[in-house]
């Protein structure tokens, strides 16, 4: 009767097993880092260790990229501007070869050199102001990736102009997720969602085996509305919209994502672009130029581009999708104030 | 072969193994209920379950801009801040599953937990 209850016990003990098993160690959190709400969730063993990791690399990235904060090397390297060459860790220079891939590709829609002009108005800052034509004409002429020297041999980088500035903010949030994903698995992580104010990236799918149903965000809503739904694994999705950001005056709202080809906010006719990508970096920097590019030339650009698929929303309130995501684009517009508009 | 007792015992295992089974499950699901959380400088402030609020409270939030959280049946809402922007007072209300409003000055959060569609997340 001893061995009934004694295998009684280990039956019980097995059922828990699995039960415990199967609702995953997971970990979750909120923190405020580069300037935003970043939100994680961990599935696996170690997934607090893990955690913890990817937001202290957070923090190490935020402190070598920011251009808010005195003594990153942003600032030095901007400092240095047109006087002398200056040494650089290889996270900010990663970040700058990056930068000036996807300028080139996108024509300079995207460009980190625009420094200056996100300085004359005031973005990210709480002194928002229009500047003087004569300023942004003359701001203008510091704007171009090609003086962006980098040595990477001997890790210096030289800024070729007095006054010339880097602006990372379109780029280091999409840096720092890739960096995430990659704390993410050398823990043995195999399922992990991590959101850095808006930039989602996913590892693997979620713990029971389906993918991730990440929303498009409704840029003329409450946070949180969506417009539809693409279910990810292994993928990075960046938005850049006119709503994330934005001051009004006298009626007329100005967002953040400045044209580095006028020195203005994007006059591009879109309301946002999301860009899916396998890297975040990647999806980052492109979101921002196809907003600029506008919907025809940024769906060219996205096609010509192997495993990027892009979402675009125009002012006109219609969606547009490239050719890869007819199927993955779920349309959900509960405002009933949007159009999904299948091309080719 | 059985005795009296070695059943008692099977089945009260059993139950137990299913009662960790239902409120792990509960746990995980957070009920058909909307919990709100409030957060400030990365710790939970309150908890509160918004379908059995009886009367509408008003909940102090630390920090230095002085800021508060409106809780009635339902919702829940940042109601006062002197942060600069006062972006968390702007998004109103919030009611469904995934809802959230940030005070990036003063670290503060309200979300409700969970997610509308059964999202696992929003890219914005």
């Amino acid at each position: 009767m001893k061995k009934i209850a004694v295998a009684a016990i280990v039956i019980a003990v097995l059922i828990f097993g699995a039960f415990w098993l199967k609702s995953d160690k997971h970990f979750e959190q909120q923190s405020f880092l580069m300037g935003t709400v970043i939100s994680e969730k961990v599935y696996g063993y170690n997934a607090r260790k893990a955690s913890a990791e990817a937001m202290a690399r957070i923090g190490e990235i935020e402190n070598t990229m920011t251009v808010n904060a005195q003594g990153s090397q942003a600032e030095a390297l901007n400092e240095a501007s047109g006087k002398k060459s200056i040494r650089l860790d290889g996270d900010i220079i990663e970040v700058l070869e990056t930068a000036k891939k996807y300028s080139s590709i996108s024509g300079g829609a995207f460009d980190v050199t625009v420094g200056p002009l996100v300085k004359a108005w005031g973005i990210s800052t709480e002194h928002f102001k229009i500047p003087e034509k004569e300023e942004i004409d003359e701001l203008l002429s510091l704007v171009n990736y090609n003086d962006i020297y980098i040595d990477s041999n001997n890790g210096t980088v030289r800024l070729a102009r007095e006054g010339q500035a880097v602006d990372l903010g379109a780029i280091a949030k999409g840096y720092a997720a890739d960096q995430t994903i990659e704390i993410y698995k050398r823990w043995g992580i195999k399922s992990a969602y991590i959101n850095l104010g808006g930039n989602v990236s996913v590892l693997g799918k979620k713990p029971d085996g389906t993918l991730w149903r990440i929303g498009i965000q409704n840029p003329r809503a409450a946070n949180g509305k969506i417009v539809g739904v693409i279910n990810i694994q292994d993928k990075s999705v960046v938005t850049s919209g006119d709503y994330e950001r934005f001051s009004e005056k006298d009626n007329v709202r100005y967002h953040h994502i400045l044209d580095p080809h006028t020195g203005y906010p994007s006059g591009s006719g879109l309301m946002g672009a999301t860009i899916l990508a396998d890297s975040s970096v990647a999806a980052d920097a492109l979101s921002t130029a196809v907003f600029v590019l506008g919907l025809e030339k940024g769906i060219e650009l996205v096609e010509s581009l192997e495993g990027v698929e892009a979402v675009f929303i125009t002012e006109d309130k219609r969606i547009y999708t490239t050719s890869g995501l007819k199927d993955e684009f779920i349309f959900d517009d509960e405002s009933k104030e949007f159009q999904y508009v299948q091309k080719r | 072969m059985f005795k009296k007792g070695d059943i008692i015992l099977i089945l009260s295992i059993a139950l137990i193994a299913a009662a960790g089974y239902i409120s792990l499950k509960i746990h995980n699901t957070g009920g058909s209920h909307r919990i709100a959380v409030i957060i400030q400088n990365d710790s939970v402030i309150k908890r509160i379950d918004l379908d059995k609020v009886k009367r509408n409270e008003k909940i102090k939030i630390p920090g230095k801009y002085n800021e508060t959280a409106f809780v009635e049946k339902g919702r829940i809402r940042f109601g006062h801040a002197d942060c600069p922007d006062e972006l968390c007072v702007k998004a109103g209300w919030l009611t469904h599953p995934g809802d959230m409003a940030v005070c990036i000055p003063n670290r503060a959060i309200i979300k409700i937990e969970g997610y509308a569609n059964e999202l696992d997340g929003v890219a914005y």
